[in-house]
C-alpha cells in the first residue's frame, strides 16, 4: 500500500512539483495563477501531437529524449526511498548515481548541436560550462559524506546519517543550501537560467531544445521535472527519519517544500547576469567544501 | 615461450620482407598475413598466462656485455603484451586500408611496414626483456622504430620538426633510465632485474631517488605532465594507424615499466605514493583543459591521451597508497583502476583514432573549425566515434566507466581510513576525478558534435564518403569490445585476477572476491539501465504511431537567411568554459588590421599556450640552450680547428701511454 502510494507520487510528482512553483509565482504577483496540475495537461497534449523534426539533425536528436527520460529513471532507483527502499544499492553506487545523469547530458548537448542552430550551440556550450561547476561539487558532497558515515552506498550512507545526531545538524544544513544551487543550476530555473523566457540570448536548457516537439518535446518536460525531483529527493534524504510511520509524509512534505522554496526564490530573484552565474555556483563547490572541513575536524580533531 | 619469440620473429620478419617486394599492393598484404599469422603463435601463450596465472621464462645468452639474459612472461607483462598484439592486428588491419592512398606515391612503404614490424616486435620485448642492457636496447629500438614512423611524410617540413622533437624527447626520458639502470645494477652487482629488489624494496634515500628517475624516464614516454610536449607534436605528424598505435599502445609501455619498478619496489614510501597520485592528477587536468582547446582532431586525441594517463596515474597512486596504509581493498581497486583503464584507453583511443583518420583521408583537413554534418555522408564512421566518445569521457555502459569506478570507489574507501592527509588527498582525486570527467564531457561534445553534427561550415572539394571496411572493420571490432566490457566487466576482470595477485601480498582472496561482488552487481544494473532504455523506447515508438513526423529545416527563430556560417563554431562552443580557465589556458590573439576610414580586410589569428610548457618546459630549454651556446665556439666549423683537435688528442694518447710504462 505505501510502496504504491510512493510510486504513485513519485510518478506524479513532477506535474505537481511544476504546478507549484508556478502557483506560487502567480500568488506572489498577485495573480489567480493556471491549475495546480497545468503541466499534466501539457504533457498530455504534447503526447497527442505529431512531430517537426529538422533536416538537418541526424538519429542522435531522435534517441537523445528517451535516453534522458530512462537515465532519470534509473537514478531513482538508486536513491533509498521511503516505503521501497532503493532497488539498486552497491558500493559506490552514489557514483553510478551522478554518472548516469551525465550519460543523459551528454547525449542532450549532442543532440542540440545535430540541429546545427546557433541558439541551440549557445545554449549547449552553456550548459556544459555551468556543469563543470556543478559536478566537482556534487563529487565534493559526495565524498564528504562518504566522510562522515564511513560508508559508500546512499543505502548505508543515509541510514547512518539520519540516526546520528548532533553537529550533523550543521553539515545537513550546509548540504541543503548546497542541493538546493545543485537544483536550481540543473533543473535550469531563476538565477542561473529562465524557464519562462523563449528566444532570449540568455537562456541556457530551453534554447537545447527548441526544435524538439510533440512526444519527444514530452518526454523532456517530463523528464526535466523528474530530475527536478530526483535532486529534492535527494534533498529529503538527509531528513527522514530512518524507520518511522511518517517518513513517507515527511518525504512528500519536503519535496513539496522545496517546489515552494523554488517558487519564492523565482518570485524574489531575477536571473543573475550570464557572466555573474558562475560566481553563483562556486558557491556550491565553497559549501561542500567548508561542510568536508567541518566534519574532518570533527572527526579527525582538528586539521 | 618460443611460440610467443616466434610470434615477435613473425611480426619483424613481415615487416622485412616488404622491403624486397616491388608491388606496393603485395607489400600489404604479406604484412597484413604476417600480422594474423603472429596472433596465432602468441595468443596461446597469454591465454595460458592470464587465464591460469602461468609464468614463462626462457634465457637467451648474448655476447658481453649483455651477457646472459631473462625473458620473463608474467601476468603483468600478459596484459601488456595482449594490448600491443591485439592493437597491431587491428592496426595492421586498418593501415592495409588507409596506405591505400600512398600507393606509387612519392613515400616508400617498405620503409613504414619495415619499421612497423620492428617496432611491434621491439614493443612486445620490452614487456618481457627482464635484463637491464637488453631493455633500454629494446626500448630504444622501439624508440627509434617509431620515429622513422612519425616521419613518413619526410618531405613536410613540420613532419620533420614533430620527428626531431619526439627524438630528442624520447632520448632525454631515456637518458633517465640508463642513469637508473646503470646506478641500480652497480649497486646490486647483475643486470637481472630479479636481483633489484632487495635494493628497491631498502626504505632509504637511494630507492627513493631510484624511482624518481624511473618515474621520469618512464613518465616521458607514457607522457605525465610535465614531460607529455611531444605527444600533441608526434601524434599528428604520423599516418593514422602509426598514432593510434603510438597513442594507444605504445605510451603503455610507459606505464608498464612503472608498474614493474612498482612490482619490484615492495611497499614504496609514503611521500612517492603521494607524488606519483599528485602529479597524475596534474596531468590528468593539464591534458583535458589543453585538449578542449584544440581544432586539430589529432592534436586533441593526443591531449586527451595525455588526460587519460593521468586517470591511469591516478589509479596506480591510489594503489600505491593502499599498500603505505596497507589497506588491500584500495590497493586492488587502485591497481585494478589503472590496469583496467589502460586496456580501456587502448580500445577507445584507438577507436577515436581510427575515425579521425576516416574524417583527414575523406576532408583532408585535421581542423574541427572547417567540419560538420559527416554524420550524413559516413553514418557508420560518425555512430564508431560517438561510441569512442561516450566511453571516453567515462559514461555508463561504456568500458570507460568500469575503470574510472574501481578508481572512485578505492578513492571513496579512502575516505574511512584516519589519516587526515590521506583524507584530504582522496578528496582532491575524488572530486578531482570528476572535474576531468566533465571537463571530457566539454571536450568530446565538442569534437563530436562540430566535427559531425550540424551542416557543414565550409564546401569540401570532394564529397565525403563512408570509410572502407578495412577501416571500419578494426573500429567495430573495438566497438564490440566497449560494449562487451562495459556491460559486464566481470569478463576481463577475470583475467585480471592474476595480475592484481602480483601486486598484493596480503589478504587477495577476500579482497577480490568483494571486487568481484561489486562487479557483478554493476553489471546488473547496467542491464537494469537497458531494460528501462528499451521501454522508453517503445514507448516513444507508441506514441508516435500514426503520427504526423514532418520533415522541415531547423527552427531558426524567424530569421529569414539560412546560412551553415551562423552555426556555433567549436572556438565558440568552449569559450564559455575556456573564459572561467583563462590562466591555465593562456590565449595569445593576434588581430592584423589596417585602420583606415573604410574596413579593410583583417585578420585575427588565436592560440592556446600549454600551461606545463610555457612555464615549466621552455624556461629549462632556454636555460640549456643558454648554456650549450656557451660551448659553440667547439663547432667553428673551421677545418685547421678540427685538425688541432685531432692532434691534441693523439698528443694526449701518447702522453697517457707513455705515463703508463
Amino acid at each position: 500500500m505505501m510502496m504504491t502510494v510512493q510510486i504513485l507520487f513519485i510518478i506524479f510528482a513532477p506535474f505537481l512539483f511544476l504546478g507549484i512553483i508556478n502557483r506560487i509565482k502567480a500568488m506572489w504577483a498577485g495573480r489567480k495563477g493556471s491549475p495546480l496540475i497545468q503541466p499534466l495537461y501539457d504533457f498530455l497534449r504534447l503526447l497527442r501531437k505529431g512531430e517537426v523534426i529538422s533536416k538537418t539533425t541526424s538519429i542522435i536528436f531522435k534517441i537523445a529524449p528517451a535516453v534522458n527520460l530512462s537515465s532519470v529513471i534509473f537514478a531513482f532507483l538508486i536513491l533509498p526511498l521511503p516505503a521501497i527502499g532503493a532497488v539498486i544499492s552497491f558500493d559506490g553506487d552514489f557514483i553510478l548515481f551522478a554518472y548516469a545523469l551525465g550519460l543523459a547530458k551528454f547525449l542532450a548537448i549532442v543532440a542540440s548541436l545535430d540541429t546545427g542552430s546557433s541558439f541551440e550551440g549557445m545554449g549547449a556550450s552553456r550548459e556544459v560550462t555551468f556543469s563543470t561547476i556543478v559536478e566537482p561539487a556534487f563529487f565534493i558532497l559526495l565524498g564528504t559524506l562518504a566522510l562522515l558515515t564511513g560508508q559508500t552506498s546512499f543505502d548505508a550512507i543515509f541510514n547512518l546519517l539520519n540516526s546520528s545526531a548532533g553537529y550533523t545538524v550543521l553539515i545537513k544544513i550546509l548540504f541543503a543550501v548546497s542541493l538546493i544551487i545543485m537544483i536550481l543550476t540543473e533543473g535550469s530555473r531563476v538565477p542561473v537560467d529562465d524557464p519562462n523566457t523563449h528566444l532570449e540570448l540568455t537562456m541556457i536548457h530551453e534554447v537545447m531544445i527548441l526544435d524538439y516537439s510533440g512526444p519527444d518535446l514530452a518526454f523532456i518536460f517530463y523528464s526535466s521535472g523528474l530530475k527536478l525531483v530526483l535532486l529534492s529527493s535527494l534533498l529529503a534524504e538527509f531528513f527522514i527519519p530512518s524507520n518511522s510511520v511518517f517518513s513517507l509524509i515527511i518525504f512528500i512534505g519536503i519535496i513539496f517544500l522545496t517546489a515552494a522554496l523554488i517558487g519564492i526564490i523565482e518570485s524574489l530573484i531575477a536571473r543573475a547576469r550570464m557572466s555573474h552565474v558562475p560566481q553563483f555556483i562556486f558557491l556550491m563547490t565553497a559549501l561542500s567544501l567548508i561542510a568536508f572541513a567541518v566534519v574532518i575536524s570533527f572527526l579527525r580533531g582538528g586539521l | 615461450m618460443s611460440y610467443f619469440l616466434a610470434g615477435i620473429l613473425l611480426f619483424f620478419a613481415s615487416g622485412m620482407i616488404t622491403i624486397f617486394l616491388r608491388k606496393d599492393e603485395w607489400k600489404s598484404i604479406i604484412f597484413l598475413i604476417g600480422a594474423i599469422a603472429s596472433q596465432f603463435l602468441i595468443l596461446p601463450t597469454l591465454f595460458s598466462s592470464l587465464v591460469f596465472g602461468n609464468s614463462f621464462s626462457t634465457i637467451i645468452f648474448f655476447s658481453e656485455p649483455i651477457g646472459a639474459s631473462a625473458l620473463r612472461l608474467d601476468p603483468l607483462a600478459s596484459v601488456f603484451a595482449l594490448i600491443i598484439t591485439i592493437g597491431s592486428l587491428l592496426a595492421s588491419i586498418y593501415s592495409f586500408g588507409y596506405m591505400k592512398q600512398y600507393y606509387r606515391g612519392k613515400y616508400s612503404l617498405s620503409t613504414f611496414y619495415f619499421f612497423f614490424g620492428l617496432l611491434i616486435s621491439s614493443m612486445l620485448l620490452v614487456v618481457i626483456a627482464q635484463n637491464s642492457f637488453l631493455f633500454l636496447i629494446v626500448w630504444e629500438l622501439m624508440s627509434l622504430s617509431s620515429f622513422f614512423l612519425v616521419v613518413f611524410e619526410n618531405d613536410k617540413e613540420d613532419v620533420r620538426k614533430a620527428g626531431i622533437y619526439y627524438l630528442i624527447a624520447m632520448q632525454i626520458g631515456a637518458s633517465f633510465l640508463i642513469a637508473a639502470f646503470a646506478w641500480l645494477s652497480n649497486l646490486s652487482g647483475s643486470y637481472d632485474f630479479a636481483s633489484f629488489k632487495i635494493i628497491l624494496n631498502t626504505q632509504n634515500y637511494i630507492a627513493v631517488v631510484l624511482f624518481s628517475l624511473f618515474f621520469i624516464g618512464f613518465g616521458t614516454k607514457a607522457g605525465f605532465v610535465p614531460f607529455h610536449t611531444w605527444l600533441p607534436r608526434a601524434h599528428p605528424a604520423a599516418p593514422t594507424g602509426v598514432s593510434s598505435i603510438m597513442s594507444g599502445v605504445m605510451i603503455k609501455t610507459g606505464i608498464y615499466g612503472i608498474l614493474r619498478i612498482i612490482l619490484l619496489s615492495g611497499v614504496p614510501e609514503i611521500h612517492l605514493a603521494y607524488a606519483v597520485f599528485l602529479i597524475s592528477f596534474a596531468t590528468g587536468v593539464a591534458g583535458i583543459l589543453n585538449a578542449i582547446s584544440q581544432k586539430d582532431i589529432k592534436k586533441f586525441l593526443a591531449y586527451s591521451s595525455i588526460e587519460n594517463i593521468g586517470i591511469i596515474g591516478m589509479g596506480i597512486g591510489l594503489g600505491m597508497l593502499g599498500a603505505v596504509y596497507n589497506i588491500p581493498l584500495i590497493e586492488a581497486l587502485g591497481f585494478l583502476g589503472a590496469i583496467l583503464h589502460t586496456i580501456n584507453h587502448f580500445i577507445f583511443k584507438s577507436i577515436l583514432f581510427y575515425g579521425a583518420g576516416i574524417v583527414y583521408q575523406n576532408t583532408h583537413t585535421r581542423n574541427i573549425e572547417k567540419l560538420g554534418g559527416l554524420i550524413k555522408f559516413m553514418p557508420v564512421t560518425s555512430m564508431l566515434f560517438l561510441i569512442g566518445s561516450l566511453a571516453i569521457c567515462g559514461l555508463p555502459l561504456f568500458n570507460g566507466f568500469v575503470s574510472e569506478f574501481a578508481i572512485y570507489l578505492g578513492l571513496a574507501k579512502g575516505f574511512s581510513y584516519t589519516s587526515v592527509s590521506l583524507n584530504i588527498v582522496m578528496l582532491i582525486g575524488f572530486s578531482g576525478l570528476a572535474l576531468i570527467g566533465i571537463m571530457a564531457m566539454v571536450g568530446f561534445t565538442k569534437l563530436f558534435g562540430i566535427a559531425f553534427l550540424g551542416t557543414a561550415r565550409e564546401s569540401l572539394h570532394k564529397k565525403p564518403e563512408e570509410g572502407s571496411s578495412p577501416l571500419l572493420l578494426p573500429m567495430i571490432v573495438l566497438a564490440v569490445f566497449i560494449f562487451v566490457i562495459g556491460i559486464s566487466p566481470l569478463l576481463i576482470i577475470q583475467i585480471l585476477y592474476p595480475v592484481l595477485k602480483q601486486f598484493m601480498n596480503v589478504d587477495i582472496e577476500s579482497t577480490l572476491g568483494s571486487v568481484l561482488s561489486l562487479y557483478s552487481s554493476l553489471s546488473g544494473a547496467f542491464i537494469l539501465f537497458t531494460g528501462i532504455t528499451l521501454i522508453i523506447f517503445l514507448v516513444r515508438k507508441y506514441f508516435l504511431k500514426n503520427k504526423k513526423v514532418k520533415q522541415f529545416k531547423t527552427w531558426d527563430c524567424g530569421y529569414q537567411v539560412e546560412s551553415s556560417r551562423l552555426q556555433y563554431t567549436g572556438s565558440s562552443y568552449s569559450l564559455p568554459f575556456l573564459e572561467l580557465v583563462a590562466e591555465l589556458v593562456p590565449q595569445k590573439t593576434i588581430v592584423e588590421s589596417q585602420h583606415d576610414i573604410f574596413p579593410n580586410e583583417a585578420h585575427l589569428k588565436t592560440s592556446q599556450h600549454d600551461f606545463a610548457e610555457r612555464f615549466f618546459v621552455q624556461p629549462i630549454l632556454k636555460f640549456v640552450r643558454k648554456f650549450l651556446t656557451m660551448f659553440a665556439w667547439i663547432q667553428s666549423g673551421k677545418m685547421q680547428q678540427y685538425i688541432l683537435y685531432g692532434l691534441i688528442f693523439l698528443l694526449i694518447i701518447l702522453i697517457w701511454i707513455f705515463g703508463a710504462l
